[in-house]
């Protein structure tokens, strides 16, 4: 049996909060555009976080990635988002708005570059749920 | 880094309805959608995962602002919702309510209300245990 693009997904959580907020924009901008999410000192979520990675099954193991290689790596990224209020704590939100994209694209590339010549697999894509009916996926072009 | 990303929101609505064809005799409506030929109708909470695709705005860090998303998918959603879709809904006075036949609709009335080529994926659950897909 030719075996080929499998993919492995491993879950994470972790809790952060965010508040989205411009300063360049009105009070009154701000709260049409981005309503309870202005709220001044920030509020929650316990997100969930789907980590994808294709490869090659590997003839001596039969794991495209080891699961502990991969929640020590992930891990690793995640110490920056969680139990943190991403806006003060998290430098990728200096200038960026912590919305469930942003966040995405800053832990696909974060977890991207921890998976670099680590073996014959890389990151597939990841699924970030904010709450169980709101969620972003990203994933390279190239796939 | 060049990223593909997806804004993609769950939502629920629920109706009632019948599948049975008028093409067909009453023996054959039964055999071919058994239970769910049922003469007075049946109902279903649907779930509907609706996925744009698209670079956030730089400005807001969103595809879409959250609340003109739910907006727009409330609107056709309202159509729907609490409605016996073959009595009650005029396009389905002439198509079949099956999964398939909802989620084509429900995409060519979303379609409508987004920037061309926005809409990506939708996915349309039934029940826990069927769902339609439509999209990339």
């Amino acid at each position: 049996m030719d075996i080929k693009e499998i993919q492995i997904t491993k879950k994470f959580e972790f809790s952060a909060s965010h508040r989205y907020w411009r300063e360049d924009w009105t009070d009154k901008k701000n709260n049409e555009v981005f309503g309870l999410c202005t709220s001044p000192y920030g509020h929650g979520h316990n997100y969930e976080l789907h980590v994808t990675v294709t490869g090659t099954v590997d003839p001596d193991t039969g794991m495209i990635i080891n699961l502990s290689d991969l929640k020590k790596y992930v891990k690793l990224v995640l110490e920056e988002f969680d139990h943190k209020y991403l806006n003060l704590d998290n430098t990728a939100f200096q200038e960026l708005i912590p919305t469930t994209e942003n966040i995405a694209r800053v832990l696909y590339e974060k977890i991207d570059s921890q998976l670099v010549n680590k073996g014959d697999f890389k990151l597939f894509r990841v699924r970030l749920y904010e709450r169980s009916d709101l969620y972003v996926d990203v994933w390279s072009p190239g796939e | 880094m060049k990223l593909n990303t997806t804004f993609n929101r769950v939502y629920q609505f629920t109706c009632a309805h019948r599948l049975h064809s008028d093409t067909l005799s009453d023996r054959e409506n039964l055999d071919v959608y058994d239970k769910c030929n049922n003469y007075n109708g049946h109902g279903h909470d649907y779930t509907l995962e609706v996925s744009l695709k698209g670079d956030p705005d730089p400005k807001t860090g969103m595809i879409v602002p959250l609340q003109e998303f739910d907006h727009r998918v409330k609107k056709v959603l309202s159509v729907l919702d609490y409605k016996h879709l073959d009595k009650e809904v005029e396009y389905f006075r002439t198509h079949h309510s099956s999964g398939e036949v909802i989620v084509q609709y429900l995409w060519d009335e979303l379609e409508k209300l987004f920037p061309h080529g926005q809409l990506y994926h939708l996915k349309l659950w039934e029940t826990n245990n069927n769902y339609f897909e439509l999209g990339v």
